[in-house]
């Protein structure tokens, strides 16, 4: 049960003016999704979603469990092909591309668009050789370069400080908030344009959840981001814009702010007051 | 007693009877063919039996006492023996009396009312020889070529062991000469054959090209006669001295010290000597070549033949069975064609192992063989190179045998690692391939080496395919030696297991043959062992490094 009342507005971030999210440019949308059904064999997991994520804000993806939010997600950088039934029908344009077409050679994408799961999957590999695995794909071997992403990734990832000195250890010796800071981590070091945070804390104890939560407010000075989260608070306290979804639909989108004050759906506010969930 | 039932204690008794019986059989295994083969090699007291026969004849036997039995009374009546009236049972030993060209049967049964005397007489020696086994007597005099020693055994015997030695380093002279220079020119000789017979088959063989052969075939052959001059002149230098020994029945015997291997006093041994004899006994039984139709002697051959092969099949089988286990498991549509696959794949580690010989034989040896040699070494014919049975195709045929249990475990392991890894490769703009290479196959190792350590000991214990296509009684040459290009896969090769049958069940004598069955058994089962602890010992090092996420 969450009071609405208990949420303290002051505490928000939000110093710029809200969005106008339905009359965003093209140029300033990182995604446009423009009517998308999804099908898990005969089942609809979304229909007719349409919206615009601006790039360089935070947007969150709120709703009941099954409602269709980390399926949305997942279409974001086609992770959804990896599911054997699962049928796509409409169009996402990133930088008026769009990704479902023949074209596109999916793992260019997931290096733009990068993601984050909901628990921690470090490679059994050392903490380094975690955070260099994107670029040593992309074959860098300079090591100058590595060493340098490897800190700068870290230090974006707040976990510099912490791992400084035992970066060739296992990184499965990391506790589970350590290990999902060295993830995302891992994310930022192939420099994407989005980053896919797929209830990045769900897993995780209060403090690492504060810790994460705090790095998202830095992440997105320099990439976009788009969160699932369970967390009303959460998307409350992270986001610029929220999206609430329902049943595999989109049932409101707006700034954050305006969503969980004055929701303009009965739904959404049935849903934040916590009537259901 | 309820109580009792519901506490579930009767179901940890149960289970854990099942444990105590398993590690009793396991033990009791190991710890019989260690006994048995392990005692062979201790230096038994030799005696020297005094029998006096019913009807007053009086017999001398020397020998070691091999085992201890009871016979009923009655049955030697039966058998027209006489037996004192009244009694019931007759102890009788089994006495092994070597000698074996003098006697009718080395192993023979004495009754224990029979016995008059039984004496362990320090002076009582024991003569390993390179052939008809061994000799017990006592040592009458050393013949030196022209000098004769002659005294007792304190005098004659540090003498002997310095004209032994000599010996020794005549025979190991010899040994090189044949087994390089002699072999070497052998080899070279049916090379020129073999390249003569190759242009001849393709009409290129020239006047001049024959004269060529023959100019190196000259110069060979005489190589060959001045190596032989020269080994013959070790041979006869081999056979100057030679040692005279009574026997038990009182005859002076002259043994050419060419023929011994081996002299010990084992009633004059003290523990330390005995212990000290033991181990060179058994260090020679690992080292040296069978002789005797494998009655005597070493095993090395089959021990080298075995972990050659082993070895050579876990690197055909860990590829080939990992690649199929990862297209199966990575690759393949989940659908009934999979399904059926895995079940046939599955399937095939219940075919019976000569079954798959029979294939063997029928397609690498024949056809694969055939195939090859016609294409490759058509000079040879008729005889075969690769159309025979050999190491080679021993290690195919193993592969294949075991090649299900490598596919099962790969795939059991690649399904234990949990798609997250796999979704968080490629989210950072990792191929399937890549993630595959980079994650997945480093992360299976553990089981892929599971799967390796159970090919390896079923491989290296199975014998009836072998003798289809490869393994032989006695191999000439090693798959391994000095000749070019060094590693013969062609070449017939020994086993172990197939050492234990032949030794066993092959043998002209049974009773000497026994304990070397024993002893050969237990070196196969330690073998087997060290090469099941290498891979354990791997896959432990690779599981501590892919340690998995546990959550």
């Amino acid at each position: 049960m969450i009071n609405i009342e208990s949420l303290q507005f002051d505490e928000f971030e939000h110093d710029k003016p809200a969005t106008d999210l339905a009359s965003l440019s093209d140029s300033e949308s990182a995604f446009i999704i423009d009517d998308l059904n999804l099908y898990y064999g005969d089942k609809k997991a979304l229909s007719n979603v349409s919206m615009r994520i601006p790039k360089g804000q935070v947007t969150a993806f709120i709703g009941p469990s099954g409602c269709g939010k980390s399926t949305l997600l997942r279409c974001l950088n086609r992770m959804n092909d990896l599911i054997d039934n699962c049928c796509i029908e409409g169009d996402i344009l990133l930088e008026q591309n769009n990704i479902f077409d023949r074209s596109v050679d999916v793992a260019t994408l997931r290096r733009k668009v990068g993601m984050v799961f909901q628990r921690p999957n470090p490679f059994p590999k050392s903490i380094y050789e975690n955070v260099v695995y994107g670029l040593r794909l992309q074959g860098i071997k300079d090591r100058r370069r590595l060493d340098q992403a490897v800190e700068d990734s870290l230090r974006g990832a707040a976990l510099w400080e912490e791992v400084k000195d035992r970066l060739h250890d296992n990184a499965l010796g990391l506790s589970g908030g350590q290990q999902q800071r060295l993830v995302i981590a891992r994310a930022i070091a192939i420099e994407p344009e989005v980053l896919l945070l797929d209830e990045p804390t769900s897993a995780l104890d209060p403090i690492s959840t504060l810790v994460v939560e705090e790095l998202i407010s830095e992440l997105k000075k320099k990439f976009t981001v788009v969160i699932v989260t369970h967390n009303m608070q959460q998307a409350a306290r992270v986001s610029d814009n929220t999206a609430f979804m329902y049943m595999g639909e989109l049932i409101e989108y707006s700034d954050t702010n305006t969503l969980f004050t004055t929701p303009a759906k009965k739904k959404t506010e049935d849903y934040i007051t916590g009537r259901y969930g | 007693m309820g109580n009792w039932y519901k506490s579930g204690s009767p179901w940890i008794w149960l289970t854990s009877g099942a444990v105590s019986l398993s590690l009793i059989a396991v033990i009791g295994l190991l710890s019989l063919i260690a006994w048995r083969g392990l005692t062979y090699f201790w230096p038994a007291t030799i005696y020297h039996f005094e029998l006096t026969h019913p009807d007053g004849v009086i017999e001398q036997v020397i020998g070691e006492v091999y085992e201890k039995d009871t016979i009923a009374a009655q049955r030697l009546r039966d058998n027209g023996t006489f037996v004192a009236a009244g009694v019931e049972e007759v102890g009788s030993l089994l006495v092994k009396t070597g000698n074996r060209e003098y006697v009718e049967l080395d192993f023979r049964w004495l009754l224990s009312p029979s016995i008059t005397a039984k004496v362990a007489h320090p002076d009582l020696a024991v003569f390993e020889r390179n052939k008809n086994g061994n000799f017990y007597g006592y040592i009458d005099s050393l013949n030196l070529g022209s000098q004769v020693v002659t005294g007792d055994v304190a005098t004659i015997r540090p003498q002997l062991l310095v004209a032994m030695e000599r010996v020794d380093q005549l025979k190991a002279k010899a040994l090189t000469l044949q087994n390089n220079e002699i072999s070497s020119i052998n080899y070279q000789l049916e090379k020129i054959r073999l390249a003569q017979r190759k242009l001849e088959i393709e009409n290129k063989l020239t006047s001049q090209a024959i004269a060529s052969f023959e100019q190196q075939r000259l110069t060979l052959n005489e190589q060959y006669l001045i190596h032989e001059k020269s080994l013959f002149a070790i041979r006869n230098e081999m056979t100057r001295d030679s040692v005279v020994v009574r026997d038990m029945r009182g005859e002076k015997v002259s043994l050419n010290l060419s023929s011994l291997l081996d002299l010990h006093l084992p009633n004059q041994m003290s523990l330390v000597e005995k212990v000290l004899h033991w181990l060179a006994a058994m260090a020679s039984f690992v080292v040296d070549d069978p002789r005797e139709a494998n009655t005597e002697g070493g095993v090395f051959p089959a021990i080298f033949g075995t972990i050659f092969m082993v070895m050579l099949m876990a690197v055909i089988v860990t590829p080939f069975g990992v690649i199929a286990a990862i297209y199966l498991h990575e690759y393949a549509k989940k659908g009934v064609v999979t399904k059926f696959v895995r079940v046939a794949v599955i399937n095939l580690a219940g075919v019976p192992s000569v079954v798959y010989g029979v294939f063997g034989l029928g397609f690498f040896v024949y056809i694969l063989g055939g195939s090859i040699d016609e294409l490759l070494y058509p000079e040879a014919a008729p005889s075969p190179v690769f159309g025979s049975p050999g190491v080679l195709w021993s290690a195919l045929t193993l592969a294949i045998l075991t090649l299900p249990v490598v596919i099962v475990s790969t795939e059991e392991g690649l399904s234990r690692i949990p798609m997250s890894l796999r979704q968080g490769s490629l989210a950072l703009g990792a191929t399937k391939s890549e993630t595959l290479w980079k994650v997945i196959i480093p992360m299976a190792s553990p089981a892929i080496m599971t799967g390796l350590i159970l090919a390896v000991a079923r491989a290296a214990g199975e014998v009836a395919p072998l003798m289809l296509v490869g393994v032989v009684k006695m191999a000439p040459t090693l798959p391994i030696d000095g000749n070019f290009p060094f590693i013969h896969l062609e070449r017939k090769f020994m086993h172990l297991g197939f050492h234990i049958y032949d030794v066993g069940f092959q043998s002209p004598n049974v009773e000497a043959a026994r304990p070397l069955v024993f002893a050969s058994s237990f070196l196969l089962v330690t073998v087997i062992v060290g090469l099941n602890m290498t891979a354990i010992g791997i896959r432990n090092y690779l599981r501590e490094k892919y340690r998995s996420l546990e959550h």
